[in-house]
């Protein structure tokens, strides 16, 4: 973390939780890092291990209990309202479920527009032509989709949809939680392409938030892994896949199915599920299910050290060493 | 245990008739919809052996979920049409009474559903769930029920099953609800078992150990399954024979083995493809399939893939592809004009460099 030139997006000592009834969700607690210019950060990790709270935190849909959002020099958390919607325009969000996150009985042109309306004082001409410019550049015709409803569309060509929305105020900073979930496999392939298409073309830098392991893989230059709020190992994806040092990592891995009936089998199966949020294990959260916990592990937390180059691992006993 | 023995005796494990357990032949399942007639299985064919495991493969709208239901007589009956042949064990399921059918359900044939929450019902002990099945099939008693059940949790992994009995299903996480449905499913010994999507919902270290739970608790009772996917990784390793669906058909079937050493149908290799895998690099690029799947109301004519396929010729987009055994392997099946080479070879063969 030393060496890397100044990051776009960094996040300190992140905490969000949520009460609930008389109790209270730990869904992110204690999260840093950083997200450099230009790089597609993948961050993976099961239901319930705060990834998406996370990818929300950023934008300030929820709103952290501690830490900082530094975004291209700002913190985020320490705006105002009228502040922070000027300078939330510099990141983008999309979402997993491209139907509803789209109002059926508007038109696409509206659709892509509604950003632009808002923000920019372009005449009708200029607007549309950026219009038409999105919806070419995520491979819609503009004459047929411009002026049909959103609910004429099939989900690949929603989540196309959106990604032309958030696009159309040239954001700095795009963050996808889980978009490719809902896909089926063939227009899946077709989006990841467009993103990464898309993240070239427009200089993204991109935080892509997904449970899909190959997927993940597939995007991302660097991937953190993410366990009960907390982030147990950051490494350049490679590293990562082929050099895990987490025992939570290294479980996650090997319980992935690939579509290859000679794909080794040997895999560690962790049992049980993750522990509940509202009252995580003492130590090291993933204790309870890791083979190799001992006593030290209830005790103290792991902090998030480097083992390599850009790899840093938050583990009392990781697999490799430093 | 006395309970198994009893159980054996009501449920005898060997089959006498030999022969396949299920029959499937030109199946069609038509709904009437206000866009007009959805075609959602159309003329499928295929036996299951006893014991045996089928995948179905095909992305959503392929109609697998419709022949999984199909086979279970388990649709809404207004606006449906269905012609074609479904025997179980000797019996037509398509003419089935519904009495008829209330005796095969539980106790012949059940099915393990994606949503283990809206499955399952929230307002009942999940050992009342379990032992409902067991006591209407097998005419055991409350107590014997009981213990049945406990046996039962503890088969399919739920750890304290004597305090989890008592358990409602919110009380349970996502991957023991699952468990609960596979006790539920497995309780009176079926002889069929369809799974459909049962690990979708569930996250990959839990999805691991259930599919693991299914794989044991079928070989010790010889079950037929029929794992239901859209995921070519939950299947892989996880049957004998796979059968890939597009457009309410079955493109492609074969022995697992066989279809990844040597697929035909441009489809089932675009499927592969279009997947992202652990062993390859990061920003690999993916070989996506253009287009998207065919609306079933208006199947494109011949082959419903041939709008997509990149091998596809005049005759592809007038006459459907009849499934077809392959020419070097009888079990090997599929329905394509101009199917890829047979030969396995290496994945360094361009697939341009193949075409006649």
């Amino acid at each position: 973390m030393t060496s890397m030139p100044t990051p776009l997006l960094s996040i300190q000592d992140l905490f969000v939780h949520f009460k609930k009834g008389r109790e209270v969700v730990q869904a992110v607690s204690g999260v840093s890092f950083d997200v450099v210019q230009g790089e597609t950060l993948g961050i993976v990790g099961e239901s319930g291990c705060g990834k998406s709270t996370t990818g929300r935190a950023i934008v300030q849909i929820e709103t952290p209990n501690s830490g900082a959002v530094v975004f291209d020099g700002t913190d985020l958390t320490k705006l105002k309202r009228s502040q922070l919607r000027k300078a939330r325009t510099g990141i983008q969000m999309i979402f997993q479920d491209p139907i509803s996150s789209l109002n059926p009985r508007r038109k696409i042109n509206d659709i892509v527009a509604e950003p632009l309306d808002i923000w920019k004082s372009e005449t009708g001409e200029e607007r549309d032509s950026t219009v038409r410019q999105m919806l070419e550049a995520v491979g819609l015709d503009p004459e047929i989709t411009g002026n049909r409803y959103a609910r004429e569309f099939s989900g690949g060509q929603c989540q196309r949809i959106s990604i032309a929305r958030a696009l159309v105020m040239r954001p700095k900073l795009l963050i996808c939680d889980e978009m490719v979930s809902s896909l089926d496999v063939s227009v899946q392939a077709q989006i990841l392409n467009l993103l990464e298409d898309l993240k070239a073309r427009y200089g993204l830098t991109v935080i892509f938030i997904a449970h899909d392991l190959a997927v993940v893989k597939n995007v991302s230059d660097r991937v953190a892994v993410m366990y009960l709020g907390r982030i147990c190992e950051v490494a350049p994806s490679d590293m990562l896949y082929s050099n895990p040092a987490h025992p939570y990592t290294e479980a996650l891995l090997s319980s992935a199915l690939e579509p290859d009936p000679s794909a080794p089998s040997a895999r560690i199966l962790l049992s049980g599920e993750p522990p509940s949020p509202i009252n995580p294990p003492s130590g090291c959260r993933f204790r309870t299910r890791c083979p190799r916990a001992e006593d030290r592990c209830a005790r103290e937390v792991p902090e998030l050290r480097e083992v390599g180059p850009g790899h840093s691992v938050a583990c009392h006993f990781p697999l490799v060493r430093a | 245990m006395t309970m198994a023995s009893e159980r054996s005796e009501n449920f005898p494990i060997h089959d006498e008739n030999p022969g396949p357990l299920l029959k499937v032949r030109d199946l069609r399942t038509t709904f009437t919809t206000p866009r007009g007639k959805l075609n959602a299985v159309d003329g499928v064919s295929f036996d299951l052996a006893r014991g045996e495991t089928l995948g179905i493969v095909g992305e959503s709208g392929s109609g697998k979920t419709v022949l999984s239901r199909s086979i279970m007589s388990l649709l809404p009956r207004s606006g449906l049409e269905q012609s074609g042949s479904i025997e179980f064990e000797g019996i037509e399921m398509l003419s089935a009474t519904p009495d008829v059918l209330r005796t095969l359900w539980g106790a012949k044939i059940s099915m393990v559903f994606q949503d283990p929450m809206t499955s399952l019902n929230p307002v009942v002990r999940i050992g009342r769930q379990i032992t409902e099945s067991l006591r209407l099939h097998t005419g055991m008693d409350k107590t014997e029920a009981n213990a049945m059940a406990v046996s039962l949790l503890t088969q399919v992994g739920i750890p304290s099953p004597e305090q989890r009995v008592r358990n409602y299903p919110h009380q349970l996480s996502g991957g023991m609800r699952q468990r609960v449905m596979i006790a539920i499913a497995l309780a009176c010994s079926p002889r069929l078992v369809l799974a459909d999507e049962p690990t979708t919902s569930l996250d990959v270290t839990v999805q691991a150990q259930i599919l693991d739970v299914l794989a044991k608790l079928q070989e010790e009772r010889h079950m037929s399954v029929i794992l239901v996917s859209h995921d070519l990784g939950v299947v892989a390793t996880r049957t004998d024979r796979i059968a890939v669906m597009y457009g309410g058909r079955i493109v492609e079937i074969a022995p697992t083995d066989r279809l990844f050493r040597a697929m035909a149908m441009p489809y089932t290799k675009a499927l592969v493809a279009s997947t992202p895998r652990l062993s390859q690099p990061s920003h690999v690029r993916l070989t996506a399939i253009e287009g998207r799947p065919p609306d079933l109301v208006h199947l494109p004519k011949g082959c419903a893939f041939s709008p997509r396929c990149s091998y596809a010729t005049d005759k592809c987009h007038s006459e459907v592809p009849p499934l077809t055994a392959s020419r070097d392997n009888a079990s090997h099946l599929f329905a394509c004009w101009n199917p890829l080479p047979s030969t396995p070879v290496a994945i360094t063969t361009t697939p341009g460099s193949s075409a006649s």
